[in-house]
């Protein structure tokens, strides 16, 4: 019967060992690609690591890289900050407060999520253009602190998670509303935070579209636009554009590592909204 | 001692960035989309003649409009099967190493679009590419991938299968995970074979991801821009590939608006995948949940 069982299980395992490496294979050739002189990258496949990792190391820091890569920090952390802090106090409101418009307002949030981004894009740009925000962070920075699916995620937890008596009490001691807020409830909704923390770090990161039609110079572009960009107009160093890549590639690899139980679970929560 | 208005405040942060930059550009845009403007001298009101446009002279929109329908018919069922065959077999037979192989299969969802269309630039790459290496290895002769409109679609649609089955794997296991484990129990004290509770048990319950993950995907299918713009991203390759052949809705939108500066034509580009992601998504949640109302 065991032995049936192991038998019957070899198919499973070696389908799941084709598509592990199938989704490894291009990460491991980004890695090796970036540690070999650029010719060489013509004259054969490569599988091993090669010994150019400094020189292209290098060659990608002379390209500005570090400053993309500050760029990119500041945006997504202060717009992932930002955004925590508006959806956990807009979520809680909605959760813990009865009044007046509460349900349409709720159902707002609720639709926008369908939205594509590209629908306003237009006239977003054109916006940007009459505040004087073009070529600026500002673009990417500001309108991703509203997230309809954060506030939606914090609605949803602080409601199931958050007691009445804890905040009632608060009250009782006599409390500010706002004091209760950042005393009583912030603590408790630390890991719901964290979880919308990440999604809101990934997504920014990852976005292209947008830096794309706003930022206009090479000093404010982000890793995206820079990988993008950059990097085709280097083409000849080819090996050194694939290190970029990596080294683009970092935060996110190391983010999910640590988070990857909090990440997943904030994109299966989203599964519940549709 | 309540303040009537203390919710107010706590929302009006999130309703007045939401209202200044998304509400305020998706009205702006409906209003642009029915001029001729290029973002810098007069816009001049023409009416529909946008929507027009869009709907009888646009070959290319049609063009994009069909890739795209392609590529998410062909990927959706491939990915949600892959992601619904991974999680059934990490449920059941990976039981102590399934966090690692989860992991492994999720990373590339994570990974930044922009990278995964110039990873796959390259490895598809007609002379220096790994596929083509690989191949040569089985004796089959080089293919011109990103230079043919048949290979260029294949290539986008491995990519895409690639990215999300992890996704779609994670999606499923959260779905295994609410099933009670009763019902395979019962059933095998019936007697029932492993193939008969997935298609008795697994399939049925599962229903409500399936349909989530069937239309998000095609949403998602219809906004797909960043990895196939940038498998093309050389200067020296045509926009949208060979023939336009893996050239998306969303591509034909930025193409309009942001390089031929045509701001009232893309805005109703956008307006109008706007309207066919509502209607398709609309149908297709119809057509999966038909039967279980009444």
């Amino acid at each position: 019967m065991k032995k049936m069982e192991i038998v019957r299980s070899i198919p499973v395992w070696v389908i799941m060992l084709i598509l592990s490496v199938f989704a490894l294979l291009p990460f491991y050739m980004m890695i090796i690609m970036g540690t070999h002189y650029s010719e060489d990258l013509y004259t054969g496949i490569k599988l091993l690591p090669g010994e150019y990792l400094r020189q292209n190391f290098q060659t990608v820091m002379r390209q500005n890289f570090p400053r993309y890569y500050l760029n990119s920090f500041i945006v997504s952390g202060i717009s992932t900050a930002g955004g925590v802090f508006v959806s956990a106090l807009t979520g809680y409101a909605f959760a813990k407060f009865r009044f007046k418009g509460r349900a349409p307002l709720l159902g707002f949030i609720v639709a926008t999520l369908a939205i594509p981004q590209q629908l306003g894009l237009v006239g977003f740009v054109v916006e940007m253009r009459y505040l004087g925000w073009i070529n600026t962070l500002l673009p990417l920075i500001i309108p991703g602190m509203a997230s309809a699916f954060g506030v939606f995620w914090m609605h949803q937890f602080i409601g199931s998670s958050v007691p009445n008596e804890i905040i009632e009490s608060g009250r009782v001691d006599g409390a500010g509303e706002f004091g209760i807020f950042f005393r009583l409830v912030a603590p408790i909704i630390l890991p719901a935070s964290i979880t919308i923390a990440l999604l809101l770090f990934l997504w920014s990161w990852n976005s292209y579209m947008t830096p794309l039609v706003v930022i206009t110079s090479e000093s404010n572009y982000t890793i995206p636009l820079a990988i993008a960009l950059v990097s085709s107009e280097y083409r000849v160093d080819y090996a050194a554009r694939i290190l970029a890549l990596a080294i683009g590639t970092i935060p996110l690899v190391v983010m999910f590592a640590f988070g990857s139980k909090h990440l997943i679970r904030g994109l299966v929560a989203g599964s519940v909204k549709g | 001692m309540r303040k009537k208005y203390t919710p107010y405040v706590m929302i009006a942060p999130y309703f007045l960035l939401y209202i200044a930059f998304s509400v305020f550009p998706i009205i702006f845009s409906l209003v642009i989309s029915f001029t001729q403007w290029d973002g810098i001298g007069e816009a001049s009101f023409v009416g529909l003649a946008n929507y027009i446009r869009v709907f009888t002279r646009d070959k290319f929109f049609y063009k994009s409009l069909g890739n795209t329908t392609l590529l998410l018919v062909i990927t959706t069922p491939v990915m949600i099967g892959l992601g619904l065959m991974t999680a059934v077999f990490l449920k059941d037979f990976f039981r102590r190493t399934r966090n690692a192989v989860q992991l492994i299969n999720f990373l590339p969802y994570i990974t930044t679009p922009v990278a995964v269309g110039i990873i796959f630039q390259l490895m598809f790459d007609w002379k220096s590419g790994i596929v083509n290496a690989l191949l040569n290895l089985l004796h089959i002769d080089s293919v011109y991938w990103l230079g043919n409109a048949w290979a260029s679609r294949v290539v986008v649609i491995i990519m895409q299968i690639w990215k999300t089955y992890g996704y779609m794997m994670v999606m499923c296991l959260a779905g295994l995970a609410t099933i009670p484990e009763d019902l395979y129990e019962a059933a095998k004290i019936d007697g029932a074979s492993w193939r008969h509770s997935f298609v008795h048990i697994t399939l049925p319950m599962l229903r409500p991801i399936f349909t989530f993950l069937f239309t998000t995907s095609i949403i998602n299918g219809f906004k797909l821009f960043d990895e196939p713009q940038l498998l093309f991203s050389d200067p020296a390759q045509p926009l949208g590939g060979p023939d336009r052949s893996v050239m998306t809705v969303v591509m034909r939108f930025y193409e309009a608006s942001f390089q031929n500066f045509e701001f009232g034509y893309g805005s109703a580009l956008a307006y109008c995948l706007f309207l066919i992601i509502a209607v398709v998504s609309l149908v297709v949640f119809r057509f999966i949940n038909r039967g279980t109302e009444d």
